[in-house]
């Protein structure tokens, strides 16, 4: 998963951040790769906009150690970090003109003026904002600002790129849209980016590697697929898309095929995989809804499988999701796609049969 | 009907100003065209009308004296000199006190303010004539610093330019912090952040950032403080010596020594006109800045 060959662009050491008597950071490491785009995903509160203030030098981490570049700069002020940031608010300056604000930073650097209106030049053809040179942030709207606000943290080169909530100000047609031609500049400039966001679309859509932010501790870090299919808690599980999590007693483990029961089923809940636990062991089986089969008749499997009658139907076009209430008075979310227009669709109060692979379910211990 | 309200509420203001703005303008314009006279009131007609003969007597003499008597233009020259030294004194001593406020937290920071505004709570006279006690030959200061050895003699502060810039910058202070303090305390701190994160010093961030942010403010504080600086009077007579020239004092003494109602007011009316310069240009300003 991680590169071992060349040594990580960002790195977070055991960093807490205490703030009085509350921790809004407890012992967090981190390796962010060169190049790579490193999303930090959780709920407000979470500490994921503290992480990145201390990244950036706004907070100072009170134990621990950040490194850029093999470089430890914990203690180095923003002003002398070659990171840059993208804020959220964009916070480009009122008084000056669309290439004033990319040029701010340059200017720092006592370049010569011709180089300096070079780079902005570049910058602005980049988030295709040469048009807008002179005009001031706010005779721009919301997503021209954003690509102001995208150059000019690029245009002193840095070494890592932070961005604060960067679709947070925006509506959500041009969110979708701007995700993916940010991630077409930032990959373009091949720097590599921390992003933080509570939207957990946004983390997947942009981001190679995802990490899980709850209550200042870093619960999983992976690829989007790997965080979405492979949770390893209860509440990655829940905060990332929806999902019906069965509580069971571990009965047999094996390699293959474990085995548990659930009081919610008549029948063994079968997951394939060992699981890291002994048996008798109280856990969570968690099963994405999409995952779940629904039918008229009852299924062939002797296991995985459940009958309940349709409670709630929420039809969201492309698809539709079935909310089941089983026997024991659970409810389980299933998904089915709306491919045939004429199709007779399950409907309120109906009989139906729930069943999935073994395949598809994720134990979670925590 | 609704229009009518709405004009009625702004016609208050507008009869308001007219009454007790312009009609006195007006009345003192009129005066500085008339010849002083010893009679009641102490200067002539303009208009008269005897013998089916309608006479206007417009007397352009006093401005001329105004121009020909150096007097005036010195007081003139001297009242802008003092009134804008003082105001960069303001400014020099109101900005930090306007920025520590504003940066400090919420509740420290009402407290801060009201001590700023206390002082004018008591009559704006007393405080003045505190001012001579504090600094006379036998005052605070002098006693203070001979009774610790430090002088033997005491220093002259009372009746001198020294303490007159000191009465002004005292007295207008509060003119000063609270338009600079309302304008710095809407600054946005992220840009603060924003100006560090691209490789600005503390130092630079404020020369770069919050300076040219706070431009209003600094405008609107220093018209406040300039504009009444110049044509100060109680300042000036209480704290300043009889070489501090400034033309509030010479208005008094036309009025009320010389009694000489068009002399004095022909220099009322030229103060005025003086000071609509600088009023225009923070106009002009203001409407610049709201265009964009």
């Amino acid at each position: 998963m991680t590169d071992t060959a060349s040594s990580p662009m960002l790195e977070i050491r055991h960093v807490t951040k205490r703030f009085g008597q509350l921790s809004a950071v407890k012992d967090v490491n981190l390796a962010i790769n060169k190049g790579e785009i490193f999303a930090l995903l959780g709920g407000s509160g979470c500490g994921k906009t503290t992480l990145l203030r201390i990244m950036a030098g706004f907070e100072t981490p009170t134990e621990g150690a950040v490194l850029i570049d093999g470089q430890d700069v914990s203690n180095v002020p923003p002003y002398k970090r070659q990171v840059n940031m993208m804020f959220q608010s964009y916070a480009l300056f009122p008084h000056l003109t669309v290439e004033q604000n990319v040029a701010f930073g340059l200017k720092q650097d006592k370049l010569p003026k011709v180089e300096i209106e070079a780079q902005v030049h570049n910058m602005l053809g980049l988030v295709h904002m040469n048009e807008f040179a002179k005009r001031k942030p706010n005779q721009l709207s919301g997503g021209q600002r954003q690509r102001v606000a995208l150059a000019r943290s690029l245009a002193k080169k840095p070494k890592v790129l932070l961005l604060d909530e960067p679709m947070g100000a925006l509506d959500k047609k041009l969110r979708s849209q701007m995700q993916l031609e940010v991630v077409d500049i930032i990959e373009s400039v091949g720097v590599t980016c921390v992003m933080v966001t509570h939207d957990q679309e946004e983390a997947m859509t942009m981001a190679d590697r995802v990490s899980v932010m709850h209550d200042g501790e870093i619960m999983q870090i992976g690829t989007p697929s790997e965080i979405y299919e492979f949770p390893n808690s209860r509440h990655t599980a829940e905060f990332i898309g929806s999902v019906n999590i069965f509580d069971a007693a571990v009965q047999h483990v094996s390699p293959q095929l474990s085995q548990l029961s659930c009081a919610d089923l008549a029948c063994t809940l079968n997951v394939e995989g060992g699981i890291n636990a002994i048996e008798g062991a109280l856990v969570g089986v968690a099963v994405r809804p999409e995952k779940i089969i629904m039918s008229r008749q009852q299924p062939q499997q002797i296991n995985n499988w459940a009958k309940g009658s349709v409670q709630d139907i929420a039809y969201l076009g492309g698809h539709s999701v079935y909310h089941v209430e089983l026997d024991s008075g659970k409810v389980v979310m299933a998904t089915t796609t709306n491919t045939d227009r004429h199709e007779q669709r399950l409907t309120w109060k109906d009989e139906v049969y729930l069943h999935w692979p073994a395949s598809s379910a994720v134990v979670l211990c925590q | 009907m609704k229009k009518l309200g709405v004009r009625s509420v702004i016609a208050v203001p507008y009869i308001w100003l007219l009454m007790f703005f312009l009609v006195p303008f007006l009345i003192v314009f009129k005066i500085s065209f008339s010849e002083m006279q010893y009679s009641i009131p102490p200067y002539t007609d303009l208009v008269s009308w005897a013998d089916e003969v309608l006479t206007i007597n417009l007397n352009l003499g006093t401005y001329a004296y105004l121009i020909n008597d150096d007097l005036y233009i010195r007081a003139y020259m001297s009242s802008v000199r003092i009134a804008f030294f003082a105001t960069v004194c303001a400014l020099l001593v109101g900005y930090p006190i306007a920025y520590a406020i504003a940066r400090a937290d919420t509740a420290t920071r009402n407290a801060l303010l009201m001590l700023v505004m206390l002082p004018s709570w008591t009559s704006f006279l007393i405080r003045i004539y505190a001012w001579v006690g504090i600094l006379k030959n036998n005052g605070l200061i002098n006693n203070g610093l001979m009774g610790i050895g430090i002088i033997d003699e005491p220093i002259a502060m009372l009746n001198t330019e020294f303490a007159v810039y000191l009465g002004i910058v005292y007295a207008y202070l509060p003119f000063m912090v609270l338009p600079i303090y309302t304008n710095l305390v809407k600054l946005d701190n992220s840009l603060l952040e924003a100006s560090a994160d691209l490789g600005c010093s503390p130092f630079k961030t404020f020369m770069r950032v919050t300076l040219p942010l706070s431009k209003a403010g600094i405008i609107a504080g220093c018209m406040l403080v300039f504009i009444p600086s110049v044509g100060e009077f109680v300042i000036p007579e209480m704290l300043g010596g009889a070489e501090t020239l400034m033309i509030g004092k010479v208005l008094w003494q036309e009025f009320f020594n010389n009694r000489d109602w068009p002399v004095a007011s022909a220099v009322a009316i030229v103060m005025l006109l003086l000071l609509l310069v600088p009023i225009t240009f923070f106009h002009r300003y203001q409407a610049r800045e709201l265009e964009s």
